[in-house]
């Protein structure tokens, strides 16, 4: 039986002697997966890398069981967004995308069905018949998701997928990924715009450099980083009182006390030594009106993980 | 190869050709197969003009033959009548008086020279020549055609079916289709290879038309009894096989270097020295193969150097046989690499 998983073991790419990626271990289950780093942080080289499009200097790629080294097999089972426009010059939306299922061996009739079906999924079927090259920013990330997932493909990879379209397109494709993944489908998709990730991902791969610094949902990865203090705001009447005990704390790294003097952000390298901490204030007869965890989104993680943290 | 794949091969061919019939860039190749026609039309359409023009003052050519030098222009105007072109001219210096009269047999074009009235000189040219035409096409086609126009034509229509596509950033649509590389390879080898032989031998065969057309049609009409087909065919070979060469080592060119001009300086260096190499050497080059398979050797003037010759013939041509089959080995060996240098080639067009 074949691994339903995307699996990189110790893969290593260079570009001469740039650093594409380092070293790289993960295994991809199916859902939505995001991959959130800066520009040059190797994002695209991963996704090159599953797609045969590059191959790597060490180690071992499989997609679903499939080496990317034999596109015949793999390249059935997946459709890749890239970047770039591979549509020829004067190529309507609906010809590039009912060309390039050709390819992939059906009848006309069939290709164009399938076009058709794949432009309707992504709400292009007004401008299908108009080129490619006059198509606006969005309408071309958009024809570039119909053709990669005119085929129905189980593998989509789609790199910066959601670059450029308005919110209405926004929320159709968002829920186009959601449906692919609960078919129990792979959806990869690079993005530097970190609200989108943290909305809709099953699970995060953060990458800086080159390497992995962390992968898994959202909250497990901000717990694997326990090295990393986590962020709480506390709205509490008597704020002095309470940011002095909880310092009594060893496990305690910094609290900022708010203007208002109802508040305190607090940075703990222990959630549950906080957690027991802030019920044994509470018993004690202080009073706390909320806690609330401030870094739970990605925008955080990011900034701890990447940008450097605290 | 099985039928899956070889309609896959064809799949990628067919889509393949319409970017190279209607790429811009194609332009060029267009007009480099398409000029020695124009240039053969517009001798045909002025020797045609001419012929129409002075049909009604055709002096007959007994006539011209029996103007002998020392006669005077009176004399010769009395025997053979008005000419077409009568010039005269004074040298101040010298103080005599220069004519020249052209006459007209219905295929010669006689230039009658005088100086005080005496015939110093005479000169006869044949309006339509279909002997020195076909030395004339013989010519246009092995230095033109073979030498630049296949060579260059396959070199802009080869090395972009890879290289240009990488530039243009559109290579991974072809990559990520569920082919083999090799296939893929194949696809775009015969997309190249009928635009580069549809173009060129159209080209050569309009050429060929262009120059049979102002011919006498009796002349015409016996060629084609002869060598007419046998010369076409051979000519239309030879340059669909020139595609076959260049092209493949254009291709192979295209997936292992970046800039164009660095295989074409070479191959055209190779190509040229060709005459020099010892005879093994000779073996691995296109045009010694196809030069062999053209039916009329070109024309070279006694006085062209040596040197010059040896570049400009082949040393010692293979039959056609051989010519066919050793092209044939060298394309199959170019593409063998092509193919390995394919399944390696990566798509990087720029930092993510």
């Amino acid at each position: 039986m074949t691994s339903p998983e995307i699996v990189f073991e110790e893969v290593s790419k260079f570009y001469g002697d740039v650093l594409g990626v380092n070293r790289v271990t993960l295994r991809i289950p199916p859902g939505i997966t995001s991959l959130v780093g800066p520009n040059g942080s190797g994002k695209t080289t991963l996704m090159n890398l599953m797609t045969g499009l590059i191959h790597p200097g060490r180690g071992a790629i499989t997609v679903r069981g499939l080496s990317p080294r034999d596109p015949e097999r793999l390249m059935r089972i997946t459709g890749y967004a890239t970047q770039y426009d591979a549509a020829p010059r004067g190529t309507t939306g609906f010809q590039f995308v009912s060309t390039g299922l050709l390819l992939y061996g059906y009848s006309q009739t069939e290709a164009e069905r399938r076009a058709w079906k794949a432009l309707e999924r992504v709400s292009l079927t007004e401008a299908a018949d108009r080129k490619v090259a006059a198509y606006s920013k969005g309408m071309r990330q958009r024809v570039r998701l119909a053709h990669a997932i005119a085929h129905d493909p189980e593998v989509l990879v789609l790199d910066e997928p959601l670059n450029g379209l308005d919110p209405l397109v926004r929320a159709e494709t968002i829920a186009l990924f959601r449906e692919f993944a609960g078919q129990g489908r792979h959806v990869v998709l690079s993005s530097h715009v970190l609200q989108e990730v943290d909305v809709i991902s099953d699970q995060v791969i953060l990458i800086a450099n080159g390497t992995i610094i962390a992968e898994g949902q959202i909250r497990s990865v901000r717990e694997e980083i326990h090295e990393h203090p986590s962020q709480f705001l506390i709205r509490c009447r008597d704020a002095s009182r309470i940011a002095s005990l909880l310092f009594e704390e060893d496990y305690i790294t910094e609290i900022k006390l708010n203007q208002d003097r109802l508040g305190l952000l607090v940075w703990t390298r222990s959630r549950q030594e906080f957690s027991r901490a802030l019920t044994r204030i509470a018993l004690d007869g202080h009073s706390i009106e909320s806690v609330l965890a401030g870094d739970e989104n990605v925008d955080a993680l990011y900034e701890y993980l990447i940008g450097g943290g605290r | 190869m099985n039928t899956a794949t070889l309609r896959q091969v064809w799949t990628i061919a067919k889509l393949q050709l319409r970017r190279v019939f209607f790429a811009k860039r194609s332009l060029w190749v267009y007009l480099l197969a398409l000029f020695p026609s124009v240039i053969f039309i517009g001798h045909g359409i002025d020797a045609t003009l001419d012929k129409n023009r002075w049909a009604s003052r055709i002096t007959p050519a007994a006539v011209l033959d029996s103007i002998q030098t020392g006669e005077t222009d009176e004399a010769v105007l009395a025997r053979a009548g008005t000419p077409i072109n009568d010039r005269r001219w004074r040298h101040r210096e010298e103080d005599r008086e220069h004519r020249y009269l052209m006459y007209y047999d219905g295929k010669r074009r006689v230039n009658l020279s005088f100086e005080s009235g005496i015939l110093q000189g005479r000169s006869a040219r044949t309006l339509i020549d279909f002997e020195e035409d076909r030395l004339v096409y013989a010519g246009v086609f092995q230095y033109f055609y073979l030498r630049l126009a296949i060579f260059f034509g396959c070199l802009g229509i080869f090395m972009n079916l890879f290289r240009g596509e990488m530039l243009d950033k559109t290579l991974h649509f072809w990559f990520l289709v569920p082919a083999r590389r090799e296939v893929l390879l194949a696809g775009k080898y015969l997309a190249g290879l009928i635009a580069a032989t549809l173009i060129f031998t159209i080209g050569a065969t309009i050429c060929f038309g262009a120059m049979l057309w102002p011919q006498d049609p009796a002349e015409v009409q016996a060629y084609w009894q002869q060598n007419g087909p046998s010369h076409l065919f051979w000519y239309g070979a030879a340059a669909a096989l020139g595609c076959v060469g260049y092209g493949s080592v254009f291709l192979a060119a295209g997936l292992l270097l970046r800039n164009p001009i660095v295989p074409a300086v070479v191959l055209l260096l190779w190509e040229g020295i060709n005459g020099f190499l010892p005879a093994m050497l000779q073996k691995l080059s296109v045009l010694y193969y196809v030069q062999s398979l053209c039916p009329v050797p070109p024309p070279m003037d006694s006085d062209v150097p040596a040197l010059m010759r040896l570049l400009l013939a082949p040393a010692e041509p293979a039959s056609a046989g051989t010519a066919i089959l050793g092209l044939l080995g060298v394309t199959a060996l170019v593409l063998w690499s092509a193919s390995r240098a394919v399944r390696k080639l990566e798509i990087n067009y720029g930092t993510d």
